[in-house]
Order: structure tokens, then sequence, then C-alpha cells
């Protein structure tokens, strides 16, 4: 923790910090760097267009570890909760060349360090992607468990930059801008990727701009929505953010800052690392899929850290997604409660931000980029967010959050914004 | 975010510290958030109203402003009674962020004390007071 809370005090720019700055972003200090917290389109508009056409997202601030080695697939089955030998589809086969896979990393009693995506590059070769300030710790803590096994761990904090395109139109838009984007997008299923962001690699041949830059496009993202994250030299990212912008223009392309990030994320049933899991054993949550269970959830499919801690807790919560019947939120804090049906203070709320792209009509959830919505549909938003409770709930129970001003009633849901288009079929995209 | 001196900051209001406008003389006067707090809060998409004929204290919250991101509150600049609210924004919240002096109006006072308003801070010492808390 002490990376993040140092760089509190003194916020890290990213390579587009400057940028950010020339075009009227509103800022603030998230993770250790200094960050977009929108521009002056507004949060709203910028959420939207990442369900209607595409946004972009600077996200240099999280940080890569590579970790290689005849050594690396046991440590990180060891340390990472999810199985890398049955991660692909339905068939559950091996984590291969080309292909990510999400979990989060446990410490001893169960608690989340951090939620990550481990993707292979080749056997031996591994990248993982944590959150912002958290490269050093988790590095740290993949060395101090390798013990004497041949792997090598390296924390490329800062050495990579990144930027994230989200939305129907993203594939469309980087069509304009790869040099053989039939070649890299045939084939290209939800967490794969092509390409490198080291030109000395043989990988970095894969996925070129038309003006040779080379980058790692992976079909991954924090939105829930079809789209891709970029990762490349740090000396190349405001080059290539410049030119997706122009070729975007036309697909109706916005830059996006954390709050519409925020707003997305949610309206996905994402987690926030440090905020949705954290110091609290991680089980009876929206992500068991990052857990190796077997197939009747009995016991899990590896021993992995945590894992015992897991089977054998003492005091039960449950964290679950939230919608409410209007847009208006809770503010988090120490005095923000869940009560039940009876007044009973029954647990906190963990996220409360109002998904813009969202609306009831009678008993049913639509967003603006449902195929099926009603005519004339054009929604306010409505609150939504995660609560942790003592109590088992149900999808369908009524709990109220209150703060120290405002009450407001939101139901359980086991989903929140509907015809999330993260896992369609990439050559309808194009 | 705007810097100090885009921000627009006109002469015919009077500006409380914690960001709202004052236009009017002592029998009745217009409140609204100015563009420092519009800027800052981003997005407004829902404004919580009081009733007309709703007393308050100088200070106290009246209502409260919603943006994608957070909730925040606006406090009276004088002490009075609510006598009218802009019932355009409940259609048309982001009116606060498009015109907070003129069309993004939020509610109309009668003050208690009609010299109240006397106290509050022209636009030079509002900037002096927004530099201070650089």
């Amino acid at each position: 923790m002490e990376d993040r809370i140092m760089s509190e005090k003194h916020p890290k720019k990213t390579p587009l910090h400057d940028w950010h700055l020339e075009h009227g972003a509103n800022m603030a200090v998230f993770g250790g760097y200094e960050m977009p917290l929108w521009y002056p389109s507004g949060a709203k508009r910028e959420h939207l267009a990442v369900l209607t056409g595409a946004g972009m997202f600077d996200t240099s601030h999280m940080a890569v570890i590579m970790v290689e080695g005849p050594g690396a697939l046991t440590l990180l089955q060891a340390c990472f909760t999810k199985n890398l030998e049955t991660c692909i589809g339905k068939d559950k086969t091996p984590l291969v060349p080309g292909r990510c896979a999400y979990g989060v990393f446990l410490d001893d009693l169960g608690h989340v360090m951090d939620d990550a995506i481990v993707s292979q590059v080749a056997p031996d070769i591994y990248m993982i992607v944590v959150n912002a300030g958290m490269g050093g710790q988790i590095a740290r803590h993949l060395k101090d468990h390798s013990g004497m096994s041949d792997v090598a761990i390296y924390d490329l904090t800062d050495g990579i930059g990144k930027m994230d395109i989200q939305g129907p139109m993203s594939a469309r838009i980087l069509a304009e801008i790869l040099r053989e984007p039939e070649a890299v997008f045939d084939r290209m299923v939800c967490f794969s990727f092509k390409g490198f962001f080291d030109d000395d690699s043989p990988l970095a041949d894969a996925v070129r701009f038309s003006d040779g830059t080379p980058v790692m496009l992976s079909r991954t993202g924090y939105t829930g929505e079809f789209g891709f994250e970029i990762f490349l030299n740090p000396d190349n990212v405001e080059r290539v953010w410049k030119i997706a912008l122009k070729a975007g223009k036309d697909f109706g392309l916005e830059v996006c800052g954390l709050a519409a990030r925020d707003s997305l994320r949610t309206g996905a049933v994402l987690p926030l690392s440090h905020q949705d899991i954290g110091p609290w054993p991680f089980i009876n949550n929206p992500w068991s899929f990052a857990l190796p269970f077997n197939d009747n959830r009995t016991d899990f499919t590896k021993r992995f850290m945590g894992e015992d801690a897991l089977k054998n807790i003492k005091k039960m919560e449950y964290t679950y997604p939230f919608l409410g019947f209007d847009l208006r939120k809770v503010s988090l804090g120490d005095s923000t409660v869940v009560t039940d049906s009876d007044g009973a203070e029954i647990g906190v709320v963990l996220t409360c931000v109002t998904d813009m792209a969202i609306g009831r009509v009678g008993e049913i959830i639509y967003s603006v980029a449902s195929p099926d919505k009603p005519e004339g549909f054009n929604p306010k938003g409505l609150s939504c967010g995660f609560v942790k409770v003592t109590r088992k709930l149900s999808c369908g129970d009524t709990v109220e959050l209150k703060d120290g001003r405002r009450t407001i009633k939101v139901v359980i849901v086991d989903d929140i914004r509907p015809d999330r288009t993260a896992r369609k079929a990439i050559k309808n995209m194009l | 975010m705007k810097e100090l001196e885009e921000l627009f900051l006109p002469d015919d209001v009077q500006y409380t510290e914690t960001h709202e406008w004052v236009r009017g003389d002592g029998g009745s006067v217009t409140v609204g958030i100015n563009d420092y707090a519009q800027d800052q809060l981003g997005d407004i998409v829902f404004v919580e109203l009081p009733e007309v004929g709703d007393i308050f204290e100088k200070g106290e919250e009246f209502g409260t402003l919603e943006s994608v991101k957070a909730v925040s509150e606006i406090c009276m600049p004088v002490s009075g009674e609510i006598t009218a609210i802009n019932e355009s924004l409940e259609e048309a919240p982001e009116l606060v962020n498009q015109e907070p002096y003129n069309d993004g109006w939020i509610i109309k006072v009668k003050p208690d004390d009609p010299d109240e308003i006397k106290t509050l801070m022209h636009s030079e010492e509002y900037v002096e007071m927004l530099k201070g808390e650089e």
C-alpha cells in the first residue's frame, strides 16, 4: 500500500497528461496518478458515446508485470485464483498464447490484494495487468512466493503505455488506422489478443498501425461493451491517441474520463479493486467466475493462496448488485448504511453511481443500445452499484440505502445494464 | 476544467463562499450556482428543490445538485422564505451547467433581512477567495 499512499501526495503523470489539460479535462488524483475525470463534453455524453459509438480512455496508469520462465505457470497457479489449466471456453481448456483470463490475487486471509488479467504471450511468458499503483506490490508478492523456482518477475510500471477504445464502433475505427485489419480481427474472440508492444519481438508484426507502430491489441476492457485495450511503448501514446481521434471523428468517438469509466463498469457489474473487492474474504459476490470452483461448487479444482480461508469463514458477508428506481444516488462514507424492510442495518454501500444509459419501462430495464427498446426511449438513468450485507438476499428484494442526507429504495438484481456488447462476434462489429 | 481566468463571474450578482450567486435587491432575490461550481460538478443530471413557502437560515442546505459522479448540497446565501423554484430544471437539469446565471436559476427568496445581501462578495473578492483555496 505504501507506493500508493506516497503517490497520492506527489501524483504521477501519464504520457497524455498535458494533452488532457490542453483539452479542458477536469483532473483528479486516482491510484497515485493525475487523471482526467471528464472532458468539457461531460461525463453523461462520454458514457452514452461508449454505448452508441465509441469512447477512448487514457489507461497508462495501470501497471504491467511480466512473469517468465519454466516456473511461471506454477507460481501463477499458486497465487492467482483462476485455474489457468481450465480457463478457456465451455470445454475448459488451458490458457494458450494469445488468450487472457481474469482473476484475483488473494492473501492468506482470502482477502483481495488486487484483481488482474493474465495473458499468455508465449509458453513460459505471461503478462499480468493490475491496477494503478499495484505493480510493485503484486510483483513483490509473486517474488516472495517464487521460492527457488526458475522464474523471473519484471515490474513494468510506467514502462508500458495503454489506451482503451470501447464501444460498437471501436473495430471500425481501428480498421481505418491498422496496417492489416482483416488479419488482426480474423477470429479475434473476447479475451484474446494479438501483437506485442516491444518492436524487437517477432510477435510485434501481428498488429501495427499504418505508420508501423507495434501494439498489443487485446479484446478486453472495463466497460462491458465491445472494445479493445491497446498496449504500446509510452513514447508512442500521444501520437497514436491523436491518430485514433482523427479516425474516430466520423464514428462518434469521444474521449472519456474516469467518471464515465466508473459508471460504465458498474452498469457492467465489474468490480473496482479496493472498493468492491478488498480486505474481506472473496466469496459470495457476483465474481465467482474468478474462483476455480468445480462443477457442483463443492470444492476448488486447484490449490491456491487464500483457499483455506475461503473455506473457513466465520462471519459470512454477501455482495450484491443493486438497481435504483430513479437516478438519485447516495454518497459513500462511514455514515452510509443499508437497511432492510424492517429498518435494521444490514450492511454497507460499496459503489453507488448513475448509469445514464438505462431506464425502466414498466418492469423491464432497457438501455439506449437495446435492440428492442421502445420507440422514443430516452432514459434519465438509474442509480446502481454494489452493497455488502451480513444477510443472504435474493433478486427482487428491496433494501434502503441511507447516507446522512438521503434515503433511496433499491432492488437487489443479478445484472444491471442489459444488452451489453463485450462478447459479440467480431464479424458483426466490422 | 476552467482556469481562474476563464471563469465567467458577472458583476450583476454577488457570491458566497459555497459558490452560489445572488441577484436582486432586498425585497426579492434569485439564487443559483456560479460558473466555478458548475464546472467543478460536471454534468448536472438531477436537481432536488425545496417547496415554495419553505423557510431556511443563511448557510442552511435547501436542495441538492446531482451530477453523474456525486451529490452536492446547495446552501442559502441569505435567510428567508422560498417564493419560487425553477421548475424547468426537472426536465432540463443541464440548464444549471449551460446557463448558470440565467435560465439555470434555482430558487427565488424573500430575504428576512433585506440588507443581508450586502454582506456577500463581489466578483473580485470571490476570485481572491478562490485563489486562496488553490
